[in-house]
């Protein structure tokens, strides 16, 4: 409950003009009904608060259940010989982080009497636990020195910035930094416990700090990330930084797919191939691509380039329909090859301009080919990691690949799907509104029953899709509908006199949409589009029922099944409970801050 | 600039462009381009879904609604349904139940939390806002599956584990007493239908009577006092309309003996009766006062696929859907007979009955006996889930709906020296309910849908059994498409509902 | 002005017979039949909702006329793609609400179109966009967004976006009345200027000064028709027509 508290400091009761005892006669017991309601309240909230407390701390409670399997609650049964790879993954996104905070110069200030108010909540909580905790009496006196310890620094922190003691604020970036650093810290120095399974038995030790397998590791992250922010910050004045924006911004949205690899990278992975196959058809399609291409960019060639696009449309969607019937085998990264570029023709029209621009579309869609195959090749080679469990991610990791990938993949659909519920077309405005309701209209769950066990009675003989794969194909396809609606908002709230002032300059309907229409529809949806995200993350728990091994499923039936804690259910529930709500409700805080700033924004 | 002189030069009159370089017609090649593509990957996944099918042995369609499943459910109104439809009625029972229970008490708490959010109070502010921040931002399913461990580990059954035998609690489920419609009900249910007409025209009379002396005259009060009356007397005499099962029979033999081909005919005739309506309209939609209409293409394809429409809705009536029409003569002519046989037959008891829970212990262990309501761990596990969670985000409704009123307007009715009771609900209320209305419908089909996950737990909703029946048969596209249809119905019926209410507040609020 | 030799010995830039348009039942434009000639400047009056917009509307193709014929530089307005793109580039608008492009600084909302439907290479489309500026009188404000831009300035970047196309027609639909009246002269005294260099013109404005001062000759419009055509003189002085007279009692 402190995180409620920590977030609304600006709405803390206390104005400096009133003492507590004013303040507390008038929002407790101003008159009569008041009084009862605070009575009652206040005995509610205690009986809640002692309750749980009482539950947590219960002897009854096999808290060693959640301990001794946290590595199987994160990431199922990745081998400890390998976990090299999934620290080297995690090491690369703080280094990300940490340059991105850099670039992208991360103003914020905290004010100290800010941190002040924090600190004297944190030690209001330290009193209510103290108080309340069914612990032994030693315990309850160390609790109160803690306390009185945070009471007495809060206090110095409030006052200290009022005599100007202290500074005004500290930088954001680097109070987070410190409070990271001061868990890091006490991985080292509070007797967590130290859990594990080595050889099947079950070692307990609640006096020792955590093994140096998790201590140690942590620590190199935060000097990771510490690190990169600080040679950042020395080498922003050398970079031109909307450059180094760009380069961040694509190296973000590419990491999910690298760094996945990365982690269930094949060890014997066949490079002999890439060289003899994966390379050339690359080339070959990057040559193609210049020859199909460079001629589609002339301004002068009109409605030709479109027959010619068409036609390549047509042979692409051939390709398909040839395939479905096992006419003529290709190698599938070609059939989408071809049909990435009959789409690229078909926009070809719209990037003719002079030789420069020209080159650079034709060097994007070079880039984008390249990138495209390598991860074909990836995807397709599979992973001969000897893991535990049926599938091969697991654990809180294959609870955040399932939600990013989803939401990464349903961005697009939910944008298009947007479109045509909006556009002016009665056939596409009909489909995709039937498309939209029709999902909407379902839970979840079916859809993903419908997608692992029903979708493979629906490929051709012969083709066969990873269940994962099913489930996030499903999972896409229906929080696509749900991100066309929050898109549709925005689209609605965009002015005909934009659409009006973009024919009239003769931007073709393709320019208008891409330039005009979903720069600023995206900006209006971007706080429900965070909303839709959180929801997405939160119902990836959904992908338990349907056997994958989620952060959620290991939780609620692998541990219980473990015969050292047999049955032992409540206790994982609860921590992932907390795991779930520290995620949702950071970016549902993020959410609302977004939201005030667009309403501040510049129109 | 582009233009060259040769065209600028060039005879402009009535030159028709290629079809290709033709807005309108680019536009509608495109969609039927679309459709053509849509409708060719359902055909060319649906044959595939067949050939696999077939290649698997396993028959498509919904004869496995009359075979027997072979299953147990965990409770229901039948817990061994003899046949695959009735276990999936089954579902679709408990799916309703637990959906208007949940839908019921998530308005109540969320309504008493979202206005302790907006209290004076300062605690009890903030134990709403923990209540609201904390539960909507833990996944339900989380929530669910907790909710069933923690009620998995209450205490065992014991005869006296509760309330008096009023309420009876333990790891086997919660029970509380049952309410039942009993024998007399539809005799009844007549009565009230008289009464609600009599106490419509009260109302209309004590209003009139408003109207004209501007006394209060208390319409409300006295078109429930009517209601009331006929309820209480209808509950005692009700056997008087025993004679009404006769009409239902008679309706019942009506519709059976009309014959199938003239309800083929009767269909058509509205199919393109509807079209060519639809089509007059349009004409008459885009006649000039210049006189006739002047049609673009863009008009005459949309005229071109209204009367497609007719024509592929006939074609289904009598050729691709040939046993629709006698489909639907069996089943209207089935529920009235069905109505029929509620009533007669010395049919003398209340409407109504209530039986208190027991425990019994027919071999070793105790059990719930038949008498009560008894909520199983499951069921609860679900319920308290949605309803908590539910709770959170109409919590946040309720909130933004009465913070959405202007200050203003309390600010005005306080001027106009109205009564705080009487402000609340004239000005604030009505303007307050029309925000929140439609989030609110959102909400609940949100909870209707949620009652879905019930199958962590194994209660037996219409999702869980669905599952275990095609899981059995084989038959999961059609069990899919029976979801499907399902909660398309409960998304209609309740966005139908809340339309309902959002234009009866429309005319309050004028 | 001296307008009357002009229009013997320039050719047709705008040329439309028997327009009519229809809104459902409502018919906004009634047999409208004009030409405006190359380098002429025409003013169009008349009491709102006379369809003065409409039209001036239907000759860059934002709405589609349903009868006659519009001839816009040779090119007849059909459902032509090829024509519509042809004519699009070569008329300008500016709009009585600016619709410049919020998310977009001034200097991208006046190289977006060279850029990408004139095809002109960035830097050449950028300097243009600030010679443009600079005759409009912002050209300090390049870097800025519309939002933070006056009306007046707002409106002085919609002209310059409008112009960057290298326009043959400019066409104005009521550019100065959502404006401050502050505002207004800045404005109009940049479409003064484009009116000398010699611009072909057609301005719907309830400008009278400008009217008298700038036109070379002034339509006036009521409800769809077109009732009066004259020089400037002509008609504020002069009017033939009862309309028009009762127009100009409850205008002047």
């Amino acid at each position: 409950m402190n995180e409620i508290e920590l977030s609304n400091p600006a709405k803390l009761p206390e104005t400096p003009k009133r003492s507590i005892g004013e303040w507390v006669k008038s929002n407790l017991f101003s008159n009569i009904p008041n009084t009862v309601l605070t009575i009652v309240f206040g005995f509610l909230a205690l009986y809640s608060i002692k309750g749980l407390l009482g539950f947590i701390l219960s002897g009854e409670r096999r808290w060693a259940a959640v301990a001794t399997n946290m590595r199987l609650l994160m990431a199922q049964g990745y081998p400890a010989n390998q976990f090299i790879r999934v620290w080297f993954t995690l090491g690369c996104l703080m280094v990300l982080t940490g340059i991105s905070l850099a670039i992208w110069r991360s103003n914020g200030v905290l004010k100290i009497k800010r941190i002040g108010t924090w600190v004297l909540n944190l030690g209001l909580g330290a009193a209510i636990f103290a108080s309340l905790a069914p612990v032994s009496a030693n315990a309850r006196g160390g609790w109160l020195i803690a306390t009185a310890v945070l009471l007495l620094l809060g206090y110095f922190l409030k006052i200290g910035s009022d005599k100007s003691m202290l500074p005004d604020d500290v930088p954001t970036v680097w109070f987070s930094f410190g409070c990271l650093a001061v868990l890091v810290l006490s991985l080292w120095t509070v007797p967590y416990g130290h859990y594990a399974f080595t050889d099947g038995e079950l070692i307990a030790e609640s006096g020792r700090t955590v093994a140096m397998s998790t201590k140690l590791p942590f620590t190199v992250m935060l000097l990771l990330l510490i690190g990169a922010f600080m040679l950042a910050e020395v080498a922003r004045g050398l970079v031109h930084i909307p450059k180094a924006k760009i380069v961040l911004s694509s190296l973000w949205l590419l990491s999910p797919f690298v760094l996945n690899w990365i982690v269930l990278r094949d060890p014997d992975f066949d490079y002999g191939r890439v060289f003899s196959t994966d390379i050339p058809i690359g080339l070959l399609f990057i040559g193609f691509g210049f020859l199909v291409l460079y001629p589609l960019t002339n301004p002068s060639i009109g409605e030709k380039g479109r027959l010619v696009a068409i036609a390549l449309l047509m042979f692409a969607a051939f390709n398909w329909i040839a395939a479905f019937f096992g006419l003529y085998p290709m190698l599938q990264k070609v059939r989408i090859s071809f049909l990435l570029l009959a789409l690229a023709a078909l926009l070809a029209p719209n990037f003719a301009a002079d030789n420069r621009t020209r080159l650079r579309f034709i060097s994007f869609w070079a880039g984008f080919i390249i990138v495209l195959h390598w991860l074909i090749t990836a995807i397709n080679s599979p992973s001969t990691l000897d893991l535990q469990g049926p599938t091969y991610l697991g654990g809180f990791s294959l609870t955040l690949f399932v939600a990013v990938l989803t939401l990464l993949l349903s961005f697009p659909l939910g944008v298009l799907l947007a479109l045509g519920r909006t556009s002016s077309m009665p056939i596409a405005r009909v489909l995709c509104t039937v498309y939209i309701e029709s999902v909407r209209g379902v839970p979840l769950i079916t859809i993903l029953f419908f997608f692992s066990n029903i979708l493979p009675l629906f490929l051709p003989a012969g083709m066969e899709i990873a269940e994962l794969a099913a489930i996030v194909t499903g999972y896409t396809l229906f929080s696509a509908a749900y991100l066309a609606e929050n898109v549709r908002g925005g689209l609605q709230s965009v002015m005909r006199g934009q659409y009006e002032a973009a024919d009239a300059i003769g931007l073709t309907t393709s320019q208008r949409t891409g330039f005009i229409v979903i720069p600023q529809a995206l900006r209006v949806s971007i706080p429900p589009l965070v909303g839709q995200a959180i929801g997405v993350f939160k119902e990836t728990s959904l992908v338990a029922i349907v056997g994958a091994f989620d952060i959620l499923r290991i939780a609620a039936y692998v541990v219980p099944a473990q015969t050292e804690f047999l049955g032992v259910k409540r206790e994982g529930l609860l921590l992932i409970s907390v795991i779930y709500f520290a995620v949702a409700f950071s970016m549902s805080k993020y959410s609302q801050k977004l939201e005030e700033r667009v309403g501040l924004g510049e129109r | 600039m582009s233009i060259t002189a040769e065209e600028s030069t060039s005879n402009y009159h009535h030159q028709k462009p290629p079809f290709y370089r033709d807005a309108i017609v680019v536009k509608w090649l495109f969609q039927i381009g679309a459709l053509a593509l849509v409708i060719f990957a359902l055909w060319f996944l649906s044959s595939q879904a067949r050939d696999n099918l077939t290649a698997r042995n396993i028959s498509t369609g919904f004869d496995f609604l009359s075979v027997d499943p072979g299953i147990n459910l965990s409770e229901g109104i039948d817990t061994r349904p003899s046949t695959g439809g009735r276990a999936l009625w089954v579902g679709m029972v408990n799916t309703i139940r637990l959906a208007t229970a949940g839908i019921f008490f998530a308005t109540l708490l969320g309504l008493i939390v979202g206005l302790a959010r907006l209290s004076n109070n300062w605690l009890v502010k903030k134990v709403g806002a923990i209540f609201v921040e904390t539960l909507r931002n833990i996944p339900l399913l989380v929530q669910i599956l907790l909710y069933g461990a923690i009620l998995a580990n209450l205490g065992d059954l014991e005869f006296d584990s509760g309330w008096d035998n009023w309420v009876i609690w333990s790891n086997k489920g919660v029970s509380i007493p049952r309410v039942f419609i009993a024998d007399g009900f539809y005799q009844w249910a007549v009565f009230m239908i008289l009464g609600a007409i009599a106490a419509r025209y009260a109302y209309n009379q004590r209003s009139k009577l408003h109207d004209e002396t501007g006394q209060d005259t208390f319409p409300w009060l006295w078109s429930s006092g009517v209601l009331g009356v006929f309820a209480l007397i209808g509950w005692f005499i009700h056997p008087i309309f025993s004679w009404v099962g006769s009409i239902f029979g008679a309706i019942s033999d009506g519709i059976s003996k009309i014959p199938e081909e003239i309800l083929q005919i009767a269909l058509s005739i509205a199919a393109i009766a509807i079209a060519g309506r639809w089509i007059q309209n349009f004409l008459q939609s885009r006649r000039t006062p210049g006189g006739a209409a002047r049609l673009n293409d863009d008009d005459k394809f949309r005229i071109i696929f209204a009367g497609v429409g007719a024509a592929i809705s006939i074609l289904v009536i009598f050729v691709v859907w040939p046993g629709l029409t006698s489909w639907m003569i069996n089943s209207s002519s089935d529920l009235f007979s069905v109505l029929e046989n509620k009533f007669g037959n010395g049919r003398t008891g209340g409407p109504f009955g209530v039986d208190r829970p027991e425990v019994i212990k027919p071999g070793k262990f105790e059990k719930y006996g038949p008498s009560g309501l008894t909520m199983s761990i499951g069921f609860a596990a679900v319920f308290f889930g949605v309803v908590l969670y539910t709770a959170a985000f109409i919590a946040e409704i309720v909130r933004g709906g009465i913070l959405a009123v202007p200050k203003g307007q309390i600010e005005a009715a306080n001027s106009l020296g109205m009564k705080r009771s009487t402000a609340l609900r004239t000005v604030i209320l009505p303007q307050a309910l029309r925000v929140m209305m439609p989030p609110l419908g959102n909400q609940y089909l949100n909870l209707t849908k949620n009652t879905s996950l019930a199958i962590a737990v194994g209660f037996s909703d219409l999702v869980q059994v669905g599952q275990t029946v095609g899981n059995q048969t084989g038959k999961n596209l059609s069990v899919f498409a029976i979801w499907m249809l399902f909660y398309l119905a409960c998304s209609l019926t309740i966005s139908v509902a809340v339309n309902f209410f959002n234009v009866r507040l429309k005319i309050v609020e004028r | 002005m001296s307008s009357e030799n002009k229009q013997e010995t320039r050719p047709d830039m705008i040329a439309c017979e028997n327009v009519d348009k229809w809104f459902g039942d409502f018919q906004a434009l009634k047999g409208v039949t004009a030409t405006i000639a190359e380098q002429e400047v025409v003013v169009v009056l008349g009491p709102s909702g006379s369809g003065k917009s409409t039209w001036i509307r239907c000759i860059n193709r934002l709405e589609a006329h349903q009868r006659g014929t519009i001839v816009v530089d040779g090119v007849e307005l059909t459902n032509d793609l090829r024509n519509i793109e042809k004519i699009r580039s070569e008329v300008g608008m500016v709009f009585q609400q600016f619709n410049l492009f919020p998310h977009l600084t001034v200097l991208d909302n006046v190289t977006l179109a060279p850029k990408w439907v004139r095809k002109m290479p960035k830097a050449d489309a950028e300097i243009k966009a600030k010679e443009l500026l600079e005759m409009v009188g912002i050209p300090e404000q390049a870097s800025k967004f519309p939002g933070q831009l006056s009306g007046g300035q707002q409106q002085r970047v919609a002209i310059a976006r409008a112009l960057a196309m290298e326009p043959k027609i400019m066409l104005f639909d009521e550019p100065t009345s959502a404006l401050d009246p502050e505002m207004i002269k800045e404005v109009l005294d940049v479409m003064k200027d484009l009116a000398l260099g010699g611009m072909t013109m057609m301005v719907v404005t309830h400008e009278m000064g400008f009217a008298r001062e700038v036109a070379d000759r002034i339509i006036f419009m009521e409800s769809g028709e077109i009732v009066e055509v004259g020089t400037p003189e002509h008609f504020f002085t002069d009017p033939t027509e009862d309309r028009t007279k009762l127009f100009l009692s409850q205008i002047l």
